[in-house]
């Protein structure tokens, strides 16, 4: 190799080793949660340091204020990630960054594991089928609607609301939340921050960043009205 | 030569020239008869609004102009969704997708014709799968699992695809071993520079099911496969061709003809088994012998020849430079060192190709 | 660089064509070659050059999906950073930086088809603009690595309608490094001999001493390619293209020259291994119009091909004198070797092909296509002579009755002495093929068609010298001639009459009809069943056999029942048979079928021995199976598998007898995630030929195995054998910011040959019965190791650097070559190829990539 040569490569490593420090830009810490494993904890741990948690989700985990969500009967896998993401995005408007800010892992376990054996809010039977048509919000439920590129939200959160229909086998679908009974201004809240791209930081919500995104609010009030009641009208 | 003024020769070198040529008129064409539009993402889903399709102007390109849901026989109440709610749930895959050739003219030809699907062009119509994803067949899918039968699948895309180099798939090897389309293509993500290949190069696509063949490329004497110059499909035809080699030309020698048209003749004199067909001699994925032959020199002309005199006799390696009598029967290249023409003379003194 | 001026009338109109919207060619899957351009510095043209998108391929699942015959997808790369440009988006990046290369630089192994230089290279250039309006798009790649290594490549067009697509390609082909030319003038068609030889007077000393004072210098032949193409949908069923692509190829090659034998005479004849001109242009016209239906499916293409040849010939200086085998005879000095270049030549094919889909996926398709290969070009003269050539008596080179073998060059040395002086041959073909393609059942299809194919060879030539009544040719520019006498290589009244010389070439006639039944059952989704039958009728002209035919039964299976599993597996058996084979068809070529022919004393010599069996129509048995095996091994790896072989057995008790191989590979594909991938794979395979000849004992009519010309204690016997082992390995990792890649290649050759003989008459020399233990040659080996690795640095911002190292070894033993690195020049013997050599070698590489 010729002289010339040698100076170029010096040149540009040497290039290389100065720009390398400023290359090193932050990297946003995203959660893959695609490939988990299944969330095991002390659902009697959890069930014993609850008593904060049971302030506003109550003791059966059925909260009574709207815009607090019924954890019971959840997946533990979707509330573990959850509370995850709650403290990964430490949102100052969020009332659960503070709560969860101190929590390590093994809490967090517990927690969802106890809260995911409490029987969950039970509701009528939602209406669904052809029949249901009148209800706007158990359309978009069982058909979506194609002409605003809404997807049908039964895919995933099951025909009665009840969760993946794959749950059980398959571990990354607890991560899809049951809703059903669950508080209709809690899920117009999420909805809303979906369909606004407010939560990037794990796969589930870029998952649901492009599921809510063609959500008017009307659709919203209409969903959340049918996930809570099952009304159809 | 300085490596400064090397750069420039470089740069200016006669291949370059004509590159800094077509840049400078493709920048000047992008720029002329452009309709001056606020572009964003949303470019590349379908319109908002009607409106916005009607404002284009435009027909779509015949290559798409018949685009039409694909027939899925599972789910045949299915009723066609639309590409934005398929891209609600998939919208990574859309992401990928949006830089591929057929989104730039599956989208294209939606925005002017609003008939013309997306996604349901070859996934068939997904109200069925949209409501219950979880169940397979529903929704045309072109992976191991999908649930959709290959026939299905290959069907699928030769509605738009027939015909060309696959006029003759119906019945070709490849479709007889119950291989899809989407076993060496796939136009969900733009993995190869050209072909929508499942791999990043034809050979790569070739070498998942004949990695045996593509070995022998790296033999002694090969033609340019592994260095990137030719790939598989200079020769083959993988979708179906009238030979049973799967060649694009009608014989072997009109293949190979085609890089070395100087071998084509006709020539005064023939040597007869190249007339007849190059694979007599010569091995078209590598040899370990020199020039891609069978076997080396001169046994290779001793399976045919065994005139009076001198091309019969039995040599040993006494018979080259090192040993006890040098015979130019044997050294180097043997036989073709005199009857150098070997694929047939055009000179009246060449019947034995020694001219 | 001047061309060939008979292709510039041909280029003008092109140009002039290329300019226009509509003139282009498309090289597709299905006709043409070009499809592919990259170089050795990156194969896969720019593929690899995009960094993976860290979220890999969808949200819904982890990991790739598998396609149906098991291989998983690659994770898709990160989307393009797009810039606005008015309506386009455009992306594009620009790789461009040194390499320096240490070692054998000039090895001709090492630089087969690369051309590393020292210096600054174009690592690639990419640009790709896009307009989602309408789906117009332009592309450009480019890369060069020297002026003889480069490619650029360019489309621009819209989707679904039109794509017009340039290239411009230089392919470098180092043939040799180890060229010692006792000729200057490598490269023209004119080889005169180094200053220190004299023409037709020196001694094998002094051209050796020449050989030894010659640099060792590279011959290559390089490849430069220009091509235009465009297709087009002239509404939604009907489509066009057009390619045409121009190719000049320029260098030299060894090539040889014949001035008669020198085993049998020492210090006499000339075997000269000389170097010859490549200096040509091939244009290639591919063009087709397609018609796809509801229905029906046409196809109509015609392509040409115009090879024209800079030089009509080639000639080279004689640097020895010969003597004739007669005591007290002299020969005529030979100053001059010559050959005839390849023949400008043209080729014509138009196809047409229809089909009609029928009911049940059915299909019924027709092709039919006629083609012309033709070639007129001027001939050369017989010899390239001044004075007299030949043998003349009692040390007298005076022309005359009393010199019979001594002849005027003025009779020869023109194209007055030729019948014509053009070639004016041509073959026309014509092939016809129909198929036909059913579904009875949904799960059952059968299929058959017949397929006919003629090659017409239209071409006669009689060698026969107008200016002095004499039939053939002057053999071995003179040489033969002027060593043994009445083998000049013509027939002529009196003195001639009775020489047995080539007088007429050979017409070539080929005909293939072949019919095939097959069908396929679908037991299953996941497996299915096939058999075939082909029935094939060859039947070549004016070659042994008229007619050798063969039968094929192939049985195949496909698996794909088992998730984890699929399985590919065939069967095939063949066997050929003709008719009676014809060990001497090529009688009325000779001069023994002119009417004043002399038969010699003792009759006339035997073509050849009447058991060989030139194995194209021997009688044979094959047998063949491969098996195709991929295996899904968790969710991110992949195992390949497959085994082939092969068995020929020819029904041949001379010729050859015996050709198998076998072999299998073995390949594993990894990918954990989109940060990480790796693959390794590994083969070998085996093959033997096996041939037996016998060593004619005598120059006798007897053409019979077993006879006084060729007895059974002269046949002997060889197999070859070539055991080859392969392995290759790569990986690419994303640690943080940093990219590594590496790559290993590794391939192990060995070819051994060993022969038997009845006994030590077969041999070309009786005593090397018991000088060679184990009747064996030397090994051949050919032995390749070599790695590359890569680290990719982001710089920040839009510029990357990528570091690379490649170290390659190369090995390589071949006993043909084996003594040219002491000497090139054994008595009369000169050779200039020294044979390819090892090398090791270290290519450091460093690329700064830029985001456009």
């Amino acid at each position: 190799m010729n002289n010339s040569l040698l100076a170029c490569t010096f040149t540009l490593a040497g290039l290389g080793l100065i720009a390398w420090p400023g290359a090193r830009a932050d990297v946003e810490t995203f959660m893959d949660l695609r490939n988990i494993a299944a969330v095991q904890g002390d659902a009697a741990a959890g069930k014993a340091n609850s008593a904060t948690c049971a302030a506003c989700h109550m003791q059966d985990g059925i909260s009574v204020v709207p815009l607090f969500p019924n954890l019971a009967g959840q997946h533990a896998e979707y509330m573990y990630w959850r509370m995850r993401e709650i403290q990964q995005e430490a949102r100052a408007d969020s009332p659960m960054t503070a709560l969860l800010a101190n929590l390590d892992d093994t809490q967090l376990r517990n927690f969802s594991a106890w809260y995911a054996s409490l029987p969950p809010a039970q509701h009528a039977e939602p209406a669904r089928g052809a029949a249901s048509h009148a209800s706007e919000g158990a359309r978009i439920w069982s058909e979506g609607d194609a002409t605003r590129g809404i997807p049908p939200c039964q895919g995933c959160h099951g025909r009665k609301a009840e969760g993946h229909p794959l749950a059980a086998e398959v571990i990354r679908w607890r991560l899809v939340p049951i809703l059903r009974g669950q508080a209709a201004a809690y899920v117009t809240q999420r909805l809303n921050a979906y369909r606004d791209g407010a939560h990037t930081v794990t796969s589930s919500a870029r998952m649901m960043n492009g599921a809510a995104a063609n959500l008017d609010d009307a659709s919203i009030e209409a969903l959340a009205k049918w996930i809570e009641t099952g009304e159809s009208k | 030569m300085s490596v400064a003024s090397r750069a420039i020769r470089g740069l200016t070198q006669r291949t370059l020239l004509p590159l800094w040529i077509a840049l400078a008129t493709m920048l000047a064409c992008g720029h002329a008869g452009a309709q001056s539009a606020a572009l964003d993402l949303a470019h590349f889903l379908p319109a908002a609004s009607r409106a916005q399709a009607a404002s284009a102007g435009e027909s779509p390109a015949a290559g798409f102009a018949n685009a039409r849901v694909a027939v899925n026989p599972a789910a045949a109440s299915a009723t066609p969704v639309g590409e934005r709610m398929c891209i609600a749930c998939h919208q990574l895959e859309s992401d990928h997708f949006t830089h591929t050739f057929h989104a730039l003219g599956l989208h294209a030809a939606s925005k002017t014709d609003a008939s013309i699907p997306v996604c349901e062009t070859c996934h068939g119509a997904g109200s069925l799968h949209a409501q219950d994803p979880t169940s397979k067949g529903l929704i045309i899918g072109f992976t191991k699992t999908s649930g959709t039968p290959i026939a299905v699948q290959t069907a699928t895309c030769l509605t738009c695809h027939e015909g060309g180099p696959r006029d003759h798939w119906s019945g070709s090897v490849h479709q007889r071993n119950q291989l899809s389309c989407s076993d060496c293509h796939n136009p969900m993500a733009k993995f190869s520079g050209e072909g929508l290949l499942a791999r990043a190069s034809i050979n790569d696509t070739c070498a998942q099911c004949h990695r045996d063949v593509l070995v022998q490329f790296h033999r002694r004497s090969h033609m340019p496969l592994p260095e990137g110059q030719m790939s598989c499909v200079d020769c083959h035809n993988p979708h179906g061709s009238i030979t049973s080699p799967l060649l694009k030309t009608n014989t072997v020698n009109e293949t190979c003809y085609q890089c070395h048209a100087e071998k084509r003749g006709p020539f005064l004199f023939e040597h007869a088994p190249v007339r007849e067909n190059c694979l007599n001699c010569h091995t078209p994925h590598g040899s370990n012998q020199h020039a891609l032959l069978v076997t080396p020199l001169p046994f290779l002309c001793q399976q045919c020849h065994s005139s009076l005199r001198h091309p019969n006799d039995l040599q040993t390696p006494q018979s080259l430079i090192t040993g006890a009598h040098p015979d130019e029967r044997l050294i180097g290249r043997a036989c073709i060192t005199c009857h150098a023409n070997i694929h047939g003379s055009n000179a009246p003194s060449g019947p034995r190709f020694h001219e | 660089m001047r061309r060939q001026s008979g292709h510039r009338l041909l280029l003008a109109p092109l140009g002039g064509l290329l300019l226009l919207a509509g003139s282009i060619a498309h090289a597709d899957s299905g006709v043409g070659v070009d499809m592919w351009r990259g170089n050795v510095l990156d194969p896969r043209g720019g593929a690899d050059s995009r960094p993976l998108d860290p979220h890999g391929t969808s949200w819904l699942s982890p990991l790739q999906r598998r396609s149906p015959s098991g291989n998983l997808y690659l994770c898709p790369a990160a989307s393009p950073a797009q810039t606005e440009l008015g309506d386009w988006l455009f992306s594009g990046s620009l790789d461009i930086g040194f390499v320096g290369v240490g070692g054998d630089e000039d090895n001709a192994l090492w630089n087969r088809y690369a051309d590393w230089e020292d210096g600054f290279i174009l690592g690639l250039l990419q640009l790709e603009f896009l307009r989602p309006r309408d789906g117009s798009y332009a592309s450009l790649r480019a890369s060069r690595i020297s002026d003889d290594d480069a490619y650029f490549d360019a489309m621009f067009g819209r989707a679904g309608s039109y794509k017009v697509h340039a290239f411009l390609r230089e392919l470098p082909n180092a043939l040799s490094d180890s060229v010692r030319s006792i000729w200057n003038g490598v490269g023209s068609n004119h080889l005169t001999l180094v200053d220190s030889l004299q023409v037709g007077a020196s001694t094998s000393e002094q051209v050796g001493a020449a050989s030894q004072a010659a640099i060792e210098r590279q011959v290559s032949v390089n490849r430069s390619k220009q091509g235009l193409g465009f297709s087009m949908y002239l509404d939604p069923r009907w489509s066009a293209f057009a390619d045409v692509s121009h190719e000049q190829r320029k260098g030299a090659r060894p090539f040889g020259g014949a001035m008669f034998f020198n085993f049998p005479f020492p210090d006499n004849g000339g075997i000269l291994e000389t170097l010859r001109p490549v200096d040509d242009s091939t244009v290639n016209l591919n063009t087709g119009l397609r018609f796809a239906g509801s229905q029906w499916r046409f196809d109509f293409a015609y392509s040409a091909s115009f090879y024209r040849d800079r030089y009509t010939r080639f000639d080279y200086e004689m640097p020895f004198a010969l003597s004739p085998v007669i005591p007290g005879a002299v020969s005529a000095p030979l100053q001059r070797g010559q050959f005839a270049t390849e023949p400008d030549n043209d080729h014509h094919n138009i196809k047409a092909a229809i089909t009609r889909k029928l009911g049940n996926a059915g299909e019924f398709s027709l092709t039919a296509s006629l083609g012309r290969m033709s070639q007129d070009d001027s001939l050369i003269a017989p010899i390239d002579c001044q004075g007299v050539f030949g043998i003349g008596l009692g040390g007298s080179l005076e022309p005359g009755p009393q010199n019979p073998f001594l002849f005027d060059c003025s009779q020869w040395n023109s194209s007055a002495a030729l019948p014509r002086t053009r070639a004016d041959m041509r073959i026309d073909t014509s092939l016809l093929d129909g198929r036909i393609v059913l579904h009875p059942l949904e799960s059952l299809s059968v299929r058959a068609g017949v397929r006919f194919n003629r090659e017409d060879y239209r071409g006669n030539w009689l060698a026969f010298n107008p200016l002095n009544g004499a039939y053939g040719y002057v053999s071995e520019n003179g040489a033969q001639g002027s060593v043994v006498p009445g083998e000049v290589g013509f027939w002529y009244p009196g003195a001639g009459a009775s020489n047995l010389t080539r007088i007429r070439n050979l017409p070539l006639d080929l005909q293939t009809t072949e019919a095939n039944l097959g069908a396929d059952w679908r037991i299953s989704e996941g497996n299915s069943i096939g058999a075939d039958l082909v029935f094939n009728r060859f039947e070549p002209g004016n070659r042994e056999r008229e007619q050798v035919d063969f039968r094929r039964i192939s049985l195949n299976w496909t698996n794909r029942a088992l998730d984890w599993l699929t399985l590919r597996a065939r069967l095939s058996h063949l066997r050929q048979s003709g008719d009676r084979y014809n060990y001497d068809p090529y009688e009325f070529t000779f001069s023994s079928s002119l009417p004043g022919f002399v038969e010699p004393e003792g009759g006339v010599p035997a073509h050849t021995v009447d058991a060989l069996r030139k194995f194209d129509l021997s009688s044979r048995d094959e047998d063949k199976f491969s098996l195709i095996a991929t295996v899904a091994l968790g969710d991110d790896m992949t195992l390949g598998a497959s085994l082939n072989g092969m068995r020929n057995d020819y029904d041949a008790t001379l010729g050859r007898q015996r050709y198998d191989t076998h072999g299998g590979t073995v390949q594993w594909d990894w990918q954990p995630n989109p940060r990480f991938m790796a693959s390794a794979y590994y083969g070998r395979d085996f093959s033997t030929l096996e041939l037996a000849n016998v060593n004619d004992q005598a120059l006798g009519p007897d053409p019979s195995l077993g006879g006084p010309t060729y007895p059974l204690d002269a046949v002997w016997s060889d197999r070859d054998r070539q055991r080859n082992a392969y392995a290759g390995a790569s990986f690419k990792a994303s640690l943080k910011r940093l990219t590594w890649d590496g790559s290993w290649t590794w391939i192990n050759a060995r070819g051994s040959n060993r022969y038997a003989f009845a006994s030590p008459s077969a041999l070309a020399y009786f005593n090397d019965s018991t000088s060679v233990p184990g009747n064996a040659f030397p090994d051949t080996h050919y032995r390749v190791n070599a790695i590359t690795l890569g680290l990719r640095i982001p710089l920040g911002g839009r510029v990357s650097m990528r570091v690379f190292d490649t170290w390659a070894r190369g090995r390589f033993e071949d006993w043909h070559y084996a003594g040219m690195e002491q000497t090139r020049v054994i008595e009369h013997r000169v050779y200039t190829d020294g044979g390819p050599r090892g090398y090791r070698n270290n290519l450091l590489g460093l690329l700064l990539q830029v985001r456009l």
